[in-house]
Order: C-alpha cells, then sequence, then structure tokens
C-alpha cells in the first residue's frame, strides 16, 4: 500500500467535491432552497445566486458537449474533449466559489498569531525535531511574506530545542496556521542513535491569535511586571544589563517571559504580546469549545493533545491524520514552503467541507 | 597546533594565569567528550567564564558572559543564538576575541562599553567611554513623550513638527528614538562634551537620521552662551535625562559607573538638582507658549522640583504631571509653560 502511495504523492483530492456537490444532496438542495427565497438571497447576497446559475449552467454546457463525444467526426469529438476539459475546471471553481461564499470567515482568520513549539516525549531527539519544526514555520512565514519575530527561545545542549514562540503576522496569518495545532510526530534514527533503531518522538504545535486592541481589554492593575530591577535605586544610579521581563496577570494567573533583546522595553512589549494571545484564547476557547465538537478537524486546546501528523523518514512520507493525506518528499516538506502550503490548503478545504455538511445538516 | 595549546592555556588560566579547580575541571571534561565540544563550544564557553566572573565577585557573571559569547558570535543575546551554534567549537579568532573581551569584564568594564554598543527601545546604538550608557528607565521618559505627541496630533500636523530640543544627549538615545518614532519631527541635541557630541552625530549616521537632527555644542550652566540657540526658537517641547544623582551618593555608585562612565552625565550637585534648575530656568527663552519639559530625575525631586518652581513663579512653568518607572518610583516630570 505505502508503495502505491509513493506513486501518486498528491492523488488524494481533498474535500471530495463531487461528493458535497452530488445531484439531489443535500447541498444541491440547500442552494435551490436559497435560490427560491427573497429573504436568504439578502442574507447570503446576490452573489451566491448568481454563481449557482451559473454553475448549474456550465453542467448543463457539460453534459451537451458529452453527447459530442460520441459523433462520428473525429474532429468535432477532439474538439468536445477539449471543451468538456475547459468546462470541468469552470466548475471546479464556481464550487470553490460557492464554497468560499457560504462559509463565512471567523473573527480571528485575519489575526495575527503567536507560534509556541515544545518537545515532547522522546528527549533529546524530541528537541531536535522542535527546532527544525520551528525553523519549518520560520520559513513558511517567509514564504507567505509574512512577519516572523522570535519571542522566546530554549535550546537544548546539543543543539536542540526544548521551547519557543514567536509572534507571526501577516495577511491571513492565522487563517493558515490554525491547522498546524496539535501533536506533531517524528519516526527516524536519531543523530544521537548509536545501534541504528528508529525512534518515535513528538512535539506540540500551539497556536494562539492576537488580539486587537478592542477584543481584549486588559485593567494594568491586574498586571504583576518583574524585572531585575525591582530593588535598588534606579535609574542613573545602576548599571544592568539583565533585561529580561517577567508579567504575571494576578486574576488568573497567567505567565508571560521574554529575555531575547537587550532592551528591556522591547522585551516587555513582546511578554505583552504573548500575554495578550494567551489570555484572548483563553476566552475563545469558552466560546468556541461547543462550536468545534464534533469535528475532525480541532482549532484550539482540544485540537492541542490530538495526534495530528506523523513524519516518517524511513519512508520520506508525510502523513496528516485528520484528513489521511500523505505527501512524499520530507525534505521538501521541512523546508516550509509550496508542500506544507498545499497541505494546508487541504486541510482548509477539509474543515470548510465539514463546516458546510455542519450547517447544510442544520438548516434541512 | 602550538598556537592552539597556547591559547587554549591561556583560556583556561585566565588573564591572571590562576591555576585552580576550574582548570583541571575543564581538562577532564575536555577528556571524556573527544570534540571539545563541552569547552571549546558557546554553552561551555559561557559557564566557564560565569565561574571565572562568580569568584571574583563581578556582578552579573552569567548575563556578563552570556552577551559577550553571543556578540562575538554575532548575536544580539544568548537566546538569539540558533541552536545548532550552541554546540559547535569556536574558531581560534573567536576565542581569542571572548578572551579579550572577558578579561576587561574583569578590570569592571560596563557590559555595554565592552561590547561597543547597546539596544535602546528599538534601535542599536554605538557606546564609548565615557559617554553615559542609557538606562532602561528612558526608554519609558520616551514613550511619555510620544504619548503625549499623539494625543496633539494638530500640533504636529500644522508644522510638520514637533521641535524638540534635548538636553545633554550623550549616546543619542532619546533624541534618535524620538526622530525615528516621529518622522516628521527635527531635534536640536545639545551636550557640553565632545565625546558625547561625536558619538550622537555617529549614531545618527548610522541610523540615517543626520539630517532631521542639530548636534550642538552647549553647556547649560555657562552664562550667556544659550543665545546661539535662539535661531531654532521657539521649540514644542523640551527633553532631557540630567545629571540628577546627589553630590553626596556618587562615591556609592558601583564600579563600573564610577570608574568608566563620566560623572558630569551623572552628578547633579548637592541635592541633584543642579542641571535640573539651569534647565527650567532657560526653558522659558526657548519654548512655545504651552510647551512642554519632559524629564526624568530621582524618586526625591518631585517634591523638590515643585517647590522650587514655586519660589519662582516669573519663570511660568508648572509641574502638571509626575510618572512613576516600571519598578513604581516617581521618575519622570512633565513641566508646561502657561502663557507668556
Amino acid at each position: 500500500r505505502a508503495v502505491g502511495a509513493a506513486r501518486r504523492p498528491l492523488s488524494c483530492s481533498s474535500p471530495p467535491l463531487e461528493e458535497l456537490f452530488a445531484r439531489g444532496g443535500p447541498l444541491r438542495t440547500f442552494l435551490e432552497r436559497q435560490a427560491g427565497s427573497e429573504a436568504q438571497l439578502r442574507v447570503q447576497g446576490p452573489e451566491l445566486a448568481a454563481v449557482t446559475k451559473l454553475l448549474s449552467e456550465k453542467e448543463r454546457e457539460l453534459r451537451e458537449t458529452e453527447h459530442l463525444l460520441h459523433d462520428e467526426n473525429e474532429d468535432l469529438r477532439k474538439l468536445a474533449e477539449n471543451e468538456i476539459i475547459l468546462c470541468q475546471k469552470e466548475i471546479t471553481q464556481l464550487k470553490h466559489q460557492i464554497i468560499c461564499l457560504l462559509v463565512p470567515s471567523e473573527e480571528t482568520d485575519e489575526s495575527d498569531l503567536i507560534l509556541e513549539v515544545t518537545a515532547g516525549v522522546g528527549g533529546q531527539e524530541a528537541m531536535l525535531f522542535t527546532s527544525e519544526m520551528f525553523d519549518m514555520y520560520q520559513q513558511y512565514a517567509a514564504f507567505k511574506r509574512w512577519n516572523f519575530e522570535t519571542l522566546e527561545y530554549f535550546p537544548s545542549e546539543i543543539g536542540g530545542l526544548r521551547h519557543a514562540s514567536a509572534s507571526i503576522g501577516g495577511s491571513e496569518a492565522y487563517k493558515h496556521m490554525k491547522f498546524e495545532g496539535g501533536v506533531h510526530r517524528v519516526q527516524r534514527v536519531p543523530k544521537t542513535e548509536k545501534q541504528g533503531r528508529i525512534h518515535t518522538s513528538t512535539m506540540t504545535v500551539a497556536i494562539l491569535p492576537q488580539p486587537t486592541e478592542i477584543n481584549l481589554v486588559i485593567n494594568p492593575k491586574d498586571l504583576r511586571i518583574d524585572t531585575k530591577r525591582a530593588s535598588g535605586a534606579g535609574g542613573q544610579h545602576v548599571n544592568t544589563t539583565d533585561s529580561a521581563v517577567r508579567i504575571v496577570h494576578l486574576p488568573t494567573g497567567v505567565v508571560s517571559e521574554c529575555q531575547q533583546e537587550r532592551s528591556q522595553l522591547k522585551n516587555r512589549e513582546m511578554a505583552m504580546k504573548k500575554l495578550r494571545a494567551k489570555l484572548y484564547n483563553m476566552h475563545l476557547e469558552e466560546e468556541t469549545s461547543k462550536r468545534y465538537s464534533a469535528r475532525k478537524i480541532q482549532v484550539g486546546t482540544k485540537g492541542r493533545s490530538e495526534k495530528i501528523r506523523t513524519y516518517n523518514f524511513p519512508q520520506n512520507r508525510v502523513t496528516d491524520h485528520r484528513i489521511n493525506k500523505s505527501l512524499h518528499g520530507l525534505e521538501t516538506f521541512m523546508q516550509g514552503d509550496y508542500l506544507l502550503d498545499e497541505l494546508i490548503q487541504s486541510l482548509k478545504d477539509y474543515a470548510d467541507y465539514e463546516y458546510l455538511l455542519e450547517i447544510i445538516s442544520k438548516k434541512a | 597546533m602550538k598556537l592552539w595549546a597556547r591559547m587554549l592555556w591561556a583560556l583556561l588560566s585566565g588573564p591572571g594565569g590562576r591555576r585552580g579547580g576550574i582548570p583541571c575541571l575543564a581538562f577532564s571534561s575536555w577528556q571524556s567528550h573527544p570534540p571539545l565540544a563541552g569547552l571549546l563550544s558557546p554553552i561551555g564557553l559561557v559557564s566557564h567564564w560565569t565561574r571565572v566572573f562568580e569568584k571574583r565577585g563581578i556582578p552579573e557573571a552569567r548575563e556578563s558572559s552570556e552577551y559577550i559569547v553571543a556578540h562575538v558570535l554575532g548575536a544580539k543575546t544568548f537566546q538569539n543564538l540558533k541552536p545548532v551554534l550552541w554546540t559547535q567549537p569556536l574558531t581560534p579568532q573567536q576565542l581569542q576575541c571572548i578572551q579579550v573581551l572577558c578579561s576587561r569584564r574583569l578590570q569592571r568594564v560596563p557590559v555595554q562599553y565592552i561590547l561597543g554598543e547597546w539596544d535602546f527601545r528599538g534601535l542599536s546604538l554605538k557606546m564609548v567611554p565615557p559617554v553615559f550608557i542609557p538606562r532602561p528607565e528612558t526608554e519609558e521618559l520616551v514613550e511619555w513623550v510620544l504619548e503625549e505627541v499623539a494625543q496633539r496630533p494638530n500640533v504636529v500636523e500644522a508644522q510638520g513638527g514637533p521641535l524638540i530640543l534635548e538636553v545633554g544627549c550623550g549616546s543619542g538615545a532619546i533624541s534618535l528614538s524620538l526622530l525615528s518614532q516621529l518622522p516628521q519631527s527635527q531635534v536640536i541635541a545639545v551636550d557640553k562634551e565632545e565625546a558625547a557630541i561625536n558619538l550622537t552625530y555617529e549614531n545618527a549616521q548610522r541610523l540615517r537620521l543626520q539630517n532631521r537632527i542639530q548636534i550642538i555644542p552647549f553647556d547649560v550652566t555657562s552664562v550667556g552662551s544659550w543665545t546661539h540657540l535662539l535661531p531654532w526658537s521657539p521649540m514644542d517641547l523640551i527633553v532631557s535625562n540630567p545629571p540628577y544623582v546627589f553630590h553626596h551618593d556618587m562615591e556609592q555608585l558601583a564600579p563600573e559607573i564610577r570608574s568608566y562612565e563620566d560623572p558630569v552625565a551623572l552628578d547633579g550637585g548637592e541635592e541633584g538638582m543642579d542641571i535640573i534648575t539651569r534647565i527650567l530656568t532657560l526653558a522659558p527663552q526657548f519654548l512655545k507658549d504651552s510647551g512642554s519639559i519632559f524629564l526624568e530625575v530621582e524618586p526625591r525631586h518631585p517634591e523638590l522640583v515643585s517647590n522650587w518652581l514655586q519660589s519662582h513663579p516669573d519663570l511660568c512653568l508648572n509641574l502638571v504631571a509626575i510618572r512613576r518607572d516600571f519598578c513604581g518610583r516617581p521618575r519622570f516630570l512633565h513641566v508646561q509653560r502657561s502663557g507668556p
């Protein structure tokens, strides 16, 4: 089975568009009802109705062209073949467009975010893998032209990474990165292993959306800011170089630290950024815990304990367990560019698909 | 190999040629880890120098050795070093460099002078002794000025300002961070020390801010010399971190400050008020109506300044706000000019 998968690395077309748009299926019924209802038209906008109409026109065109495939004239048959390919392409595009119109963007989709990586089971090997994963996301941010700023970095002694966090900002950063949260598993022969045995280790990724000034307000009185300057006269009387900052949010006990910068103010800003993301995330969890309940693709803490992906080095394969999709070329994948982007796109499509099934079943 | 051996020996014995427990310990760890990783890697060097500094009573032993090792490897902080570098052996040149810089730290030279640079807010500034090293509190003084400017957008928009005077610019930290945050602003930066004038100029050039700053040698204590600042008047703001240490506190300052930083940037006279009162006396000549003065002071000063202003009503200056620093000490003053 593994060999078969190796031959067609990108074959699995997710989400199952055909299934979703099956004739007489719930989505069709839903769209037909939408088109007939004046009130719905106003809610969803005229665009959905227009695209739905275009889709049925194109589908009729396709059916009509398909008859020509049996024509006696060879030239006509060839022409029809080309026409059909074009038609199918357009139909797929229209279907995607309908999904986009039906799936509302989330409040947080445009947000910046905090990425946290933490080594899990597997000692030094887990830490080495965590370091590679952190690099992968840094490169992915560069690939997407996002801004990437390391907030904390706790390396292990042999060049691995125990824990790190970074602030990522840019167009639709959270919308893409939110699917990366969860447990990532690596299978390979560690550099440290002398017998050549394959080990399995894990690391955890957390993705926290960054709140705006408006959607999270923190009372300064609720914060305790610790610095190394808390004692003594301060100001011109002292010259310290320890610029580490630790902020405690007293009502929740949430702690945030930063010692990445030489400027204390910069460290404070970064620690604050992280604290805000943590608090906002706690707030969002409460709100969304019900909404995501039954889905395969979980976003938030619920998804964080889930084993979402395996990086199998001996087989040169990465598998996402949520959508059962495998990609080949691990080294390329770990470079954090088009392959990772492609997987994230599949996850996004699948999440949209799940969402659609949910709203259709509710309204049916 | 001979050079290597000598270098290693110098490294192990420290600048004083001391031979104690440290070299032996390091030597045994060298033998048990073949690639010398334990000792000649960044992490090994940090722990070695931390122990040396601790033994010699050097403050911030770990921070000092981390900053020096990171600096030689081209990073700002040890946390910023790529983890693969943590355990890789350094080149002989890098080892030599760390050796030289760490031995300066043993002489109590401030880390900022050893590295030759330090960060203030978002800027990296060159640091040269004896020019005053900016303290983290002053980052908050700049923050306050920026907040005030943001609250008065009409002033800024109308004249493409604000026009700011900084008294005692030192390395240029305050002026340059204001310029970098306020793209329309202009700054007149004055200092009486040539070393400070030169350093501010150099930092302005490094940050490409030299076109919006006038750097002028000027001594606020000398009578009459202020007239050559008048062509730039009136200013929107005056900002200063003047010398404010009480004279009799000077002796208690740490050796890093006492032996290496220019005392004229610190010693504010008997009650630390000498330069503060000079600035307040001159301010009305340069300030616009309802223009502002922002000062960093020490915690006993808010009351002293308030009393002094009340006994000088002719200056038409009022202490309108006092702000605390991140440690909760009253540290910053906002004085405003009222009417002519």
